[in-house]
């Protein structure tokens, strides 16, 4: 749980829903949303996962894992592109992923960004997420995607207010 | 759950909670406040001063564009404003590109659709302000002043040239001839393509030099920043009435965001899609199919930046559907001098603009568009009001 937010709580069945979010048709989207505040007033993150990113570094935890995330503007600006340096730490016992995917939503606009983000490995779990920019101020969705040992999808996600 | 909230909008408040919210600013600035505790005759609210605060300060500094070489350099900008009234780039002779972007009308024609050697689907869109843009046109086809230059050039409906005639036009007359050898260091070569996209990026140092002056709005604005009651207290009450709407209900800001008044991108605003009776513009969907084939973007071969600096966007912009029918969202300074309006020039006048908002068609937007736009249902007060706010964003108000 980030330092001033709250997580979903995730029973198994919920957790198990959420992998299956980008598996097939058959399952029932659910997001998994650790919800908190970034931007102007960022938390500091806890010790453990994304320690390296600096005591400004956000986290959001999950029994999936862990992402700590650092945009490299802070606060986030509008309509200027800004890069996020990432670390994941999955649940015990599950591999490092070869690769995580980074996108941002719009949700009570119902678009995203006008922008795919590139995202390059830094080693030792951590990324570098390249090409984002929030071209609205308002309420956006940050979301980090994996895949689990299983080939399920793995999905946090952390509201932000931008303006 | 509950969300911490940032710039919530909320009700107006009086005139003294607005008037504190000025005050607490400058004391979050760490900034003196200003005089006396006069009132601040506004019903802007507390989470509407750093919005407004956000469309400023004007100017913004000049930055030159790395992808020219020539950028910023003053024989290049003599060279480029030679170019710019320079008929003889056309295919007939007869065509500059002042003759429809004229400095009398904010670098725009007054014509609803730009007429070249022949008639083109949108309005010419004015050139104050247009360095250091990320896109370019009505659809952003082009990621560079340069870029977006050299299109009219060779565009048949526009000016009609091509690589040969622009860069032999610029050979062959010794004034273009002793203009690019100050600019770029040796005569004109042999190679047509490198010539004239040298011609473009003259053109485009000259336009950027093209930027307006400061207006009653941005010495509101600034007073406000600063904490300062008493200078604020003299700009009008309808404009401020006006820009309350523009930063609170209306929500204009959110795109019109920013010292230019706009986000930079584009939006569907709900203007009708079609150029003609059955043929569609597409758009910003068109604009970064072109953009992304163009071999004058960016990540071509003739950005002049080795670490290509400026091609983020290019590197990054993504074709959605959702893209099509829409156009970019124009900036709002001097807007006086560009009429008529909106990217098919449809709209006459400001007050029509503002009626779209009021009453447009939400079935029609929210099929597959952004859920933002409803209509404001505008009175006719709310409206003056809001011409008074635009009209400060004239360097000459026009009323």
């Amino acid at each position: 749980v980030s330092a001033h937010g709250r997580s979903a709580a995730l029973t198994p069945e919920r957790e198990r829903r959420a992998g299956c979010l980008m598996s097939g048709p058959a399952c029932a989207p659910l997001l998994l949303v650790a919800l908190g505040l970034a931007g102007f007033a960022p938390a500091a993150a806890a010790p453990g996962c994304g320690a390296a990113l600096g005591a400004s570094a956000q986290r959001i935890e999950a029994p999936a894992g862990q992402i700590a995330w650092r945009a490299t503007t802070s606060p986030i600006p509008v309509s200027r592109h800004f890069a996020l340096d990432i670390e994941l730490c999955p649940a015990a016992g599950q591999p490092m992923p070869a690769a995580i995917g980074v996108d941002a939503t719009m949700p009570e606009h119902r678009h995203g960004m006008n922008y795919k983000a590139s995202v390059t490995p830094a080693g030792s779990g951590r990324w570098r997420a390249e090409g984002l920019l929030f071209h609205m101020p308002g309420r956006w969705e940050l979301v980090f995607e994996w895949r689990d040992a299983a080939g399920m999808t793995r999905r946090l996600a952390q509201r932000l207010d931008v303006e | 759950v509950s969300l911490p909230r940032i710039g919530a909008i909320r009700p107006a408040r009086s005139t003294a909670a607005a008037c504190g919210a000025v005050l607490a600013l400058a004391l979050a600035l760490g900034l003196p406040a200003a005089g006396p505790a006069e009132p601040l005759p506004s019903s802007l609210t507390d989470a509407q001063i750093p919005r407004i605060v956000a469309l400023g300060p004007w100017p913004p500094p000049a930055v030159p564009d790395p992808s020219n070489r020539v950028a910023g350099l003053p024989a290049a900008v003599a060279f480029g404003q030679r170019l710019f009234n320079e008929p003889a780039l056309s295919a007939n002779g007869r065509i500059a590109c002042a003759s429809c972007h004229q400095a009398a009308r904010g670098f725009s024609d007054g014509l609803a659709r730009g007429q070249g050697l022949q008639r083109g689907d949108r309005n010419t869109p004015g050139l104050l302000n247009v360095g250091g843009q990320r896109w370019f046109g009505w659809d952003g086809a082009n990621d560079s002043l340069w870029a977006q230059s050299l299109r009219p050039l060779l565009d048949a409906r526009e000016m009609g040239g091509s690589l040969g005639s622009v860069s032999q036009a610029v050979r062959a007359t010794p004034a273009l001839r002793d203009g690019y050898r100050a600019a770029f260091g040796e005569p004109p070569g042999v190679d047509d393509e490198r010539v004239a996209v040298d011609a473009a990026k003259a053109l485009a140092a000259y336009q950027a030099t093209l930027r307006s002056g400061r207006t009653p709005f941005d010495q509101f604005r600034d007073a406000v920043a600063r904490g300062d009651r008493a200078a604020a207290a003299g700009y009008p009450p309808a404009a401020q009435r006006g820009l309350a709407i523009f930063v609170g209900k209306g929500r204009c800001w959110v795109c019109h965001g920013g010292p230019g008044l706009s986000n930079g991108e584009f939006h569907d605003i709900g203007r009708p899609h079609f150029a003609e009776a059955g043929r569609v513009d597409p758009g910003r969907h068109g604009g970064i199919r072109k953009l992304q084939s163009s071999r004058y973007n960016l990540l071509g071969p003739f950005n002049d930046d080795p670490a290509r600096a400026t091609a983020t966007s290019t590197r990054h912009v993504s074709l959605e559907h959702r893209h099509w029918g829409e156009f970019k969202v124009p900036g709002l300074r001097n807007l006086a001098l560009t009429a008529p309006y909106f990217h098919d020039g449809s709209a006459a006048t400001l007050r029509d603009v503002l009626r779209h908002y009021s009453e447009l068609n939400e079935e029609r937007l929210h099929v597959d568009g952004e859920r933002l736009l409803v209509p404001l249902r505008l009175s006719d007060a709310e409206i003056d009001d809001l011409l008074a706010f635009l009209d400060t964003l004239n360097e000459a108000p026009a009323r």
